[in-house]
């Protein structure tokens, strides 16, 4: 405790260097608390608005099925599977989805396309597609013999509402399978890929058109929360119902969104690790500094019989007191702006819009969690440490009367 | 700037002199050294002038296993029309290729679809066939350039294996091909490697006999090599060569009203 009180007192020998070297702590801690809280909510809300797009953040499909798609590989059953997954617990939303490639064609052209069957009151409630539709409306649980198309597949076609269309593909018996459709809506999600390649017609059609007989291909649910994903998932695999299945989480059904969070983190720390490298050098400074300046004093010390390694302790001391005032300060400092941040949010400005587009909200949102408020001081006082252990062991080596003549 | 010009018109120069190429300018003489004139040989001798076939085609997957059996006509290397007579399921869809194009009859819907060029390489009806195969049989000849590899005597006869590679910008979906072919003209065995030399799926022809008064392999079967037990076998239940077939026969008309 005497060695503490010590440690105090000495800290604030210097209060001016001392407190920008708490100041540092405190800019470098909450920071990290803040960006990390940032960085995280948007990826929530990155994965989020990507799944209800297209994957869901669960899938139940045949096996093999998400390697090699193929009209023949079917959940058999996936009314009774359905049924099943809406009852569990942390899964918001479920519907079946079939799908095949297959040539579409208007009046003078066509081209292939992928169609996708759906019951349209479940999609609602899975995807944010219905509520992309540009012109004409999305379709309904009574339709028959009409469908929703791509804006862009659309202009390839030359078709527009309540223009006809033509579907040549092939069963899953193998047979040939044909039909005409009429178009009710276009939908335009801003990614182009999809609104030049994609086309939805109700499951039942896509039942009879493509001899389905009852099987589907995806079950896709939605979960409460994203991290609940992998929690449902566990649940699923061993029902009775699943047997054979594959249960895949969102990561598994675009792994390409993944590697593109993945690339962003590592963006991210190589950012992060700039700047506690930085706040290292300035501590690091401040350390060297007062050894230099109380070499004399340590000379003293000894040659009254201090124990070299006392000194060290007393040096680790009054770096960790100061580590820690900046630390906890910094960490309440983070917390209070992204609090504020996550109430008010963050404008996207003119880039807004464009994240609209593609159904990502205009306003991010950083998220706190427990990860994003630790990791950043915990790897600052990790590395404080490190760094004021380097000077305090060049106590050790100093000789008692050579440290006394010191200047 | 100047010597800049100078020297790309030099280049540009030179580009045209090499970019001749030499393939143009020699004669069919002998069949051993001139890979493109066996090739030719081959493909007139597999189409004749014209032929009628009634043929069955078998779908074979793992877990799958469906037979088709078709009524064609060909004439020459550019036309050729097919239609489904069984299963009774899609009796009457019918296909139609003309040159590089190819259009699709649905009896159900009773619409003439064109395949546009982007599905000119996925399956042909199901089939381990692409639409190309059948579409650009004789984008073979034009596409590639042939050098014979290697020939052997097999029961007096010549066979040869010859190599075909894509032009530079030829637009072709296979990288290379090889091909084994009789000295006949009976095309009995062809790879198709992808851009990387790849192989990815082989033609192999058997059980040749006397079909249509010439000899003729009575089965073809298409197999793909990255997956086992997946291949298309074509067998021959009936066929005649030489027919005079009128060219009316190959129209849009013909395929949408001629129903068998």
């Amino acid at each position: 405790m005497g060695d503490f009180l010590l440690a105090w007192r000495n800290i604030w020998r210097n209060t001016r260097r001392s407190v920008l070297t708490i100041l540092a702590i405190v800019f470098a801690t909450s920071l990290l608390v803040f960006m990390l809280s940032f960085q995280f909510g948007a990826y929530d809300d990155m994965i989020d608005s990507s799944v209800r797009l297209s994957t869901g953040h669960l899938q139940i499909q045949a096996q093999g099925y998400q390697d090699r798609p193929n009209i023949r590989k079917v959940i058999e059953n996936p009314n009774r599977l359905l049924a099943m997954v809406t009852r569990l617990a942390g899964v918001e939303d479920a519907s079946i989805r079939s799908e095949t490639f297959a040539l579409a064609a208007g009046p003078e052209r066509s081209r292939g396309i992928m169609i996708t069957g759906v019951i349209p009151d479940n999609e609602t409630g899975i995807s944010s597609l219905p509520g992309q539709i540009k012109s004409g409306r999305y379709l309904l649980n009574e339709d028959s013999g009409v469908a929703v198309i791509g804006s862009l597949a659309a202009k390839r076609l030359q078709i527009d509402i309540g223009d006809e269309c033509t579907l040549l593909g092939q069963g899953r018996d193998g047979s040939v399978a044909a039909t005409i459709i009429r178009i009710v809506g276009l939908y335009r999600t801003g990614i182009d890929e999809f609104d030049r390649t994609t086309m939805q017609i109700p499951l039942s059609d896509f039942d009879s058109v493509f001899s389905m007989a009852g099987g589907a291909h995806r079950l896709v649910m939605i979960a409460d929360h994203l991290a609940d994903a992998g929690r449902i998932a566990t649940a699923v695999r061993p029902a009775p119902e699943a047997t054979g299945l594959a249960v895949l989480t969102w990561d598994q059904l675009s792994p390409g969104l993944k590697q593109s969070i993945e690339l962003d983190l590592v963006g991210g720390i190589i950012m992060y690790a700039i700047l506690v490298i930085v706040v290292a050098f300035s501590i690091l400074n401040t350390f060297f500094m007062a050894i230099f300046e109380r070499t004399r004093e340590f000379g003293v010390l000894m040659s009254i019989g201090t124990k070299p390694m006392r000194l060290v302790k007393l040096m680790l001391l009054e770096s960790m007191a100061m580590t820690s005032i900046g630390l906890v300060t910094g960490t309440i400092l983070g917390i209070a702006v992204t609090l504020i941040f996550s109430h008010y949010g963050i404008s996207m400005g003119d880039s807004g819009e464009l994240m609209a587009q593609y159904g990502i909200a205009d306003r991010l949102y950083p998220h706190l969690s427990l990860a994003s408020v630790t990791i950043g001081p915990v790897i600052i006082a990790v590395v404080t440490f490190i760094t004021a252990l380097v000077p305090a062991m060049k106590i050790p080596r100093m000789r008692p009367v050579e440290a006394m003549r010191a200047c | 700037m100047l010597s800049h010009m100078k020297k790309a018109v030099f280049y540009a120069l030179i580009a045209g002199i090499f970019s001749f190429h030499p393939y143009t300018a020699h004669a069919a003489t002998d069949l051993d050294n001139n890979g493109r004139a066996i090739v030719e040989k081959a493909f007139d001798y597999w189409r004749g002038m014209s032929s009628v076939a009634r043929f069955a085609m078998t779908i074979h997957r793992p877990d799958f296993e469906r037979t088709v059996v078709m009524r064609g006509w060909t004439k020459g290397r550019q036309n050729a029309l097919f239609f489904v007579e069984k299963p009774a399921k899609d009796a009457g869809n019918g296909s139609l290729k003309k040159g590089r194009e190819m259009w699709s009859y649905n009896p159900k819907i009773n619409r003439v679809i064109k395949l546009p060029p982007s599905m000119m390489s996925q399956s042909w009806m199901g089939s381990d066939f692409s639409n190309d195969d059948l579409a650009k049989s004789d984008s073979m000849l034009d596409d590639y350039t042939h050098t014979v590899k290697g020939k052997k005597v097999v029961a007096g006869l010549t066979i040869y294996s010859i190599e075909a590679l894509a032009r530079e910008d030829a637009p072709v979906v296979w990288g290379k091909q090889d091909l084994v072919i009789r000295e006949d003209g009976i095309l009995l065995k062809q790879s198709f490697y992808d851009e990387d030399m790849i192989m990815v799926k082989e033609m192999r022809a058997e059980d040749i006999q006397q079909l249509g008064g010439r000899l003729f392999p009575r089965i073809w079967t298409m197999q793909r090599i990255d997956e086992k037990d997946r291949y298309t076998r074509l067998e021959y239940l009936e066929l005649s060569f030489g027919d005079d077939l009128e060219d009316r026969l190959f129209t849009l008309a013909s395929l949408k009203n001629r129903r068998r």
